[in-house]
């Protein structure tokens, strides 16, 4: 019942919130209609045709009919064509979505494992010289900026020890070797990050009260760990994690960008180098989807992870 | 004594003879030679013969191999209708597949293409072509006069919005003369009509490609060697060898173009790693790093393509040729040259004709002049210096907004304070020909007066500094109908000082041209146009 | 006074963050003086590092593909950084901070529409949002600026509206109140004040990520303006030539690496400081 609830009440709230964001995209992109001419139809354009088309397409109506016309099309999946790839736009975006959701997913088969284990293997033991090693790298880690670790990496082994390839295309099928690079960079930022937060997680349970009592007890280190704190330590970890999903929306871009991956990152790029408006619109209406959905995932996951805080009260909004 | 023949068969044109004659006396040399009597129709095997040469031909040391699949790294752009291509990129995806009526070698030689041959009338104004008659369309149709005269009128349309438009102006008629030859009337003199023949933006479409939808990757029909199989923008274009191609055939069986991005590091990376065989074009950035590539052959050439860093001459304050003039006198062309393009290169002297074009005249220099600019804009009001803005997009890499640098620190010495306002390159062709100070880069093209028609003609519609001079135009008309190559620089000299004069524009120098390889292609020659015909082109094994 | 400021001192991360944060707001700050040449001059291209210059001196981390002093540009790049990270940072604050305290302490429908916008911007993934609005109104250190803050505003928002709401709820303000105090004064030095430590420890963490995100925007060519000297946009135009000349690139990621190194720390050990002595009292 409260989970239904809870459900209900996401929904309503992520829709609430795609329709105030597509009249943010829609006014920003679409208020100079003379503008949307040009863009469309080119630079060579003649001045009749533009007026032509635009008459042609209903932009001389009212704003408000105009967006509620577009967002009529686009919740019906009409997200429009293409000025640069010249295809519909609704037959791209899921392709190189899926594109990305590898890259994000490889990523995060790294980040996971590794950040969870090296995160709480140092918060058991604070000060000790793993915890010390581990704080290290993962500060290390987090300092240095991604576009900064793929021109590193690149150097290092496509130029000198020329072990990987130096783009990502894919354009022959999926290959272990070109996903690799990518892989990394975005992985190294964020396994230093997830670290940071599980060990200073797992610190402040390892203090509370109950596991004191546990070891006070003479419960061996690994029952105290595995029984008691993990659980609790995880609950922060895991709304970072899901929280990584939006990050990484952004993270692939300059990663996707670097490596020439065909994914949602260098599509929203090239959409925006190339001022292809119907495309920005749909890359922003999509980036926002799935942060908003990957929002309700992390909150179901919060609640699970925390009895103490019930649905109802996840529902409405923890601020 | 080696008689010259045309290809027609038709006798030679008048000129011929005084081009012998001075080819003999040393007054111009054998390419010259080559390229005037080209034009004229003459058979270059037969020219080259008079010469003693043979038939200019590629050297190869090795017998080519056939088949294999070669990867050309190069950006996949938008393409609908191929003569509205502003991306020579484009034009080497189709040139697969659609051909030209004649063809222009990396010399700067005209060829038989499609047309076999050509006979220009006494004074140049009306010209008889013949088809070659194995031509035939990938559909199985016959190529005939009326593809080329649906080509031509297309070009010419009021309507046309093809810069072909300003190319072909004095054409005044097409007709056709038979079932293979065709008749092109001009109004003025143009002597190298066959060599504009083969500009980028000029295949020879299908005759029904209007009515087939006018978009040529939906329907690739072509006559050329190769055949598109998949064009995705953005992604790659993969063409497949013709079984039923008319003329020699190619040598790859297949040829995929990859779009790695804009990013010329990332292009040397997938090279290194073996993802690609060639690329389309590497800048001077890339430099020591190509070189430093085992297996990798780096190609390099000199052309005729440039940075014009053009004023629009009737906008504020550029409408007050003080300003301009001051801005050319404070601006230092060979540290230009020398900084931003590590000195790899020729100067230039601000006029867009180039050392290695046949009708270059070397202009004395001006010597640059900071107190003079100064002076100058002290005249035009502006004693405390000016404010300026420079747009540019780096069409072609970083070294644009390099050189655009330097020219920042060379004019606030005459107290010039020039903005760089530096757009992603797809956002600068949207305005290249629109902002009043703006830096666009030019390709290549045969013969100086080919560009300066292009981009300086009163009304051109590519011309982006607005210059408009009714005497420049009569000086050009002049210099475009002279054939004999050591009278064409001197013709060129009054139409290269009335524009330099008038200073249009900063355009500091030459940029040498390179690209990078693996060491297995074969046959792939730097064409000074970046036009790539690729059926030449093979693989040697590993 | 002593007391407060003693335990900070004491630890040795804050003590290593705020030497390399402050090492380079002092370097930003005294950049003429510190900076051997002019950053924008060329003087001699593509020189190693601790090449020496004809002219005199040396160029202790060498000059870029421009001739341009890569010590020199690094120096006034700090500048860029401090400036335009600062004052983008400092804005979305001011923003922030004081919608904020609007929302949590009025609480109502002015903090359910605020929070609600809140939200629709938090659900831009960051890096999407700034390329939007620098597609719609274009690149300038202005707009970035403007990008920046109205990117990281709502989350500023939402800890202040969260410390206001728990703050206003206690007794003293209750008692601030029934004495007729002026809202915006138990704001300012009721509720604000309580803010300051997790208030702190976000604008370090902030500060390194916007500095990072222009770096970024640079990096996509998206960033400020050619010749300002700016970090990312420094590792961009050296990288086609990082295998010949490292040096172009090396130097520059490492000061972009280093200030965010200093301000993590920084707000760390802040952190930790704050907990014990939160477990303390």
């Amino acid at each position: 019942m409260a989970v239904t609830l809870f459900i209900i009440r996401k929904l309503g709230g992520a829709i609430a919130t795609m329709l105030t964001v597509s009249l943010l995209v829609f006014l920003a992109l679409e208020v100079n209609v003379a503008d949307v001419a040009v863009k469309v139809l080119g630079q060579f354009s003649t001045d009749a045709q533009r007026a032509t088309w635009l008459a042609a397409n209903g932009y001389n109506d009212p704003v408000v009919l105009r967006y509620l016309r577009w967002l009529g099309a686009f919740v019906t999946g009409d997200w429009g064509t293409s000025t640069y790839y010249r295809t519909e736009i609704a037959s791209l975006i899921p392709g190189r979505l899926a594109a990305s959701g590898i890259l994000a997913g490889g990523a995060l088969l790294v980040i996971i494992p590794v950040g969870l284990i090296a995160g709480v293997l140092a918060g058991m033991r604070p000060g000790s010289l793993l915890d010390r090693l581990v704080s290290l790298v993962s500060v290390l880690t987090t300092s240095i900026p991604d576009f900064a670790s793929a021109v590193f990496l690149s150097a290092v082994f496509v130029f000198w020890l020329k072990w990987l390839p130096g783009a990502s295309t894919m354009l022959s099928g999926f290959s272990i070797s070109e996903i690799v690079l990518p892989v990394l960079v975005l992985a190294l930022y964020s396994t230093g990050y997830l670290a940071r937060v599980t060990r200073a997680s797992m610190i402040d349970v390892m203090g509370t009260h109950y596991v004191r009592t546990a070891r006070l007890k003479g419960a061996s280190p690994t029952r105290i760990v595995l029984r008691h704190a993990l659980r609790n330590a995880l609950i922060t970890p895991v709304t970072v994690i899901m929280l990584q999903f939006p990050w990484l929306l952004s993270g692939v871009i300059v990663v996707e960008v670097f490596y020439a991956y065909k994914g949602f990152g260098t599509l929203l790029y090239d959409a925006a180098l190339n001022s292809d408006i119907y495309l920005v619109e749909a890359c922003a209406m999509v980036s926002v989807l799935v942060v908003v959905a990957t929002q309700i995932l992390s909150d179901l996951a919060y609640s699970w992870l925390n009895p103490r805080v019930s649905l109802a009260d996840a529902a409405m909004g923890r601020g | 004594m080696i008689e010259l023949k045309t290809n027609s068969g038709a006798p030679l044109h008048r000129d011929v003879a005084d081009l012998c004659e001075r080819v003999r006396s040393g007054a111009i040399d054998r390419r010259g030679f080559l390229r005037a009597t080209a034009w004229l129709g003459v058979s270059m095997a037969s020219a080259g013969a008079f010469l003693g040469m043979g038939e200019p031909a590629f050297a190869q040391d090795e017998a080519p191999v056939d088949g294999g699949t070669l990867r050309f790294a190069c950006q996949i752009q938008e393409l609908t209708d191929p003569m509205l291509t502003s991306w020579i990129e484009a034009s080497n995806l189709f040139r697969n597949s659609l051909e030209f009526l004649t063809y222009v070698d990396a010399n700067n030689v005209t060829h038989p293409y499609l047309a076999k041959s050509w006979t220009p009338s006494g004074d140049l104004k009306v010209w008889d072509f013949d088809l070659d008659e194995r031509a035939t369309w990938s559909n199985g149709d016959a190529l005939t006069p009326e593809d080329v005269i649906f080509n031509i009128q297309r070009w010419i349309a009021p309507e046309s919005q093809s810069s072909n438009k300003t190319a072909f102006a004095a054409i005044e008629s097409v007709e056709k003369t038979g079932d293979h030859s065709f008749r092109i009337t001009l109004s003025r003199a143009v002597s190298s009509l066959p060599e504009q023949l083969y500009s980028y933006t000029c295949p020879i479409l299908h005759r029904n490609f209007e009515t087939d939808g006018a978009n040529w990757p939906a329907k690739p029909v072509g006559t050329g060697p190769y055949g598109l199989v998949t064009y995705e923008v953005g992604r790659q274009a993969t063409f497949k060898k013709r079984t039923d191609y008319w003329g020699t055939p190619a040598h790859l069986d297949e040829i995929h173009y990859i779009d790695l991005g804009t990013d010329i590091t990332t292009h040397l990376a997938a090279l290194a790693s073996g993802q690609v065989d060639i690329l389309y074009r590497t800048t001077i950035a890339e430099y020591d790093l190509m070189k430093s590539l085992p297996n990798v052959q780096v190609l390099s050439g000199r052309a005729a393509n440039t940075l014009v860093m053009r004023m629009q001459v009737d906008q504020k304050p550029f409408d007050d040729i003080r300003v301009r003039q001051a801005v050319l006198l404070a601006a230092d062309n060979q540290q230009m040259l020398d900084i931003a393009y590590r000195g790899e290169g020729d100067i230039a002297g601000n006029y867009h004709v180039s050392p290695t074009q046949a009708d270059y005249f070397p202009l004395e220099p001006i010597p640059r002049d900071v107190a003079k600019a100064k002076a100058l804009l002290a005249e035009a009001g502006y004693a405390d210096g000016i404010d300026l803005e420079i747009t540019l997009g780096n069409t072609q890499g970083k070294w644009e907004q390099d050189t655009a640098q330097v020219l920042q620190q060379n004019l606030a010495e005459a107290g010039i304070r020039l903005a760089l306002n530096v757009l992603p390159a797809s956002q600068y062709w949207p305005v290249w020909d629109k902002v009043p100070f703006g830096l666009t880069f030019w390709a290549h093209r045969p013969l100086g007066s080919m560009t300066l028609d292009l981009a300086y003609r009163s009304g051109g519609a590519w011309n982006e500094s607005h210059f408009a001079s009714p005497e420049f135009d009569a000086a050009l008309d002049k210099a475009m109908a002279v054939v004999d190559p050591s009278e064409r620089p001197k013709a060129m000299r009054g139409v290269e000082t009335i524009l330099r004069d008038a200073a249009v524009m900063v355009q500091a120098y030459w940029p040498s041209r390179f690209t990078a390889a693996a060491q297995t292609v074969r046959g792939f020659e730097l064409h000074p146009a970046d036009y790539f015909r690729m059926d030449g082109v093979w693989l040697a094994k590993a | 006074m002593r007391k407060a400021i003693l335990p900070y001192l004491a630890n040795p991360v804050v003590v290593v963050g705020a030497l390399l944060s402050f090492g380079w707001l002092f370097v930003a700050a005294l950049a003429p003086w510190l900076a051997p040449y002019d950053p924008i001059k060329t003087i001699l291209p593509l020189m190693q590092p601790g090449a020496a210059n004809p002219a005199g001196g040396i160029f202790l981390l060498g000059t870029d593909m421009l001739g341009r002093d890569i010590l020199s540009r690094l120096i006034y790049g700090a500048r860029t950084v401090v400036v335009f990270a600062t004052l983008a940072t400092v804005t979305a604050y001011l923003v922030g901070v004081t919608l904020g305290l609007i929302a949590g302490y009025w609480r109502g429908r002015v903090d359910a529409v605020l929070s609600y916008l809140a939200n629709v911007v938090l659900s831009f993934p960051v890096l999407v949002l700034y390329i939007v609005i620098i597609v719609v109104i274009g690149s300038s250190p202005f707009n970035i600026v403007l990008a920046v803050t109205f990117g990281s505003a709502p989350a500023i928002f939402r800890i202040v509206r969260g410390i206001t709401m728990d703050v206003a709820s206690r007794d003293y303000v209750a008692a601030a109140v029934t004495q007729g105090e002026r809202a915006w004064r138990i704001m300012v030095f009721d509720v604000l004040p309580n803010a300051t430590g997790p208030l702190a420890v976000d604008f370090c963490l902030r500060l390194g990520y916007t500095a990072i995100t222009i770096g970024t925007l640079g990096f996509l060519g998206l960033g400020l303006p050619p010749p300002t000297p700016d970090w990312g946009t420094m590792v961009n135009e050296g990288r086609g030539m990082a295998i010949a000349f490292p040096h172009l690139v090396i130097f520059p990621c490492l000061a972009i690496s280093s200030l965010m190194l200093g301000l993590s720390l920084l707000a760390d050990g802040l952190r930790e400081v704050s907990d014990a002595q939160g477990r303390r009292t």
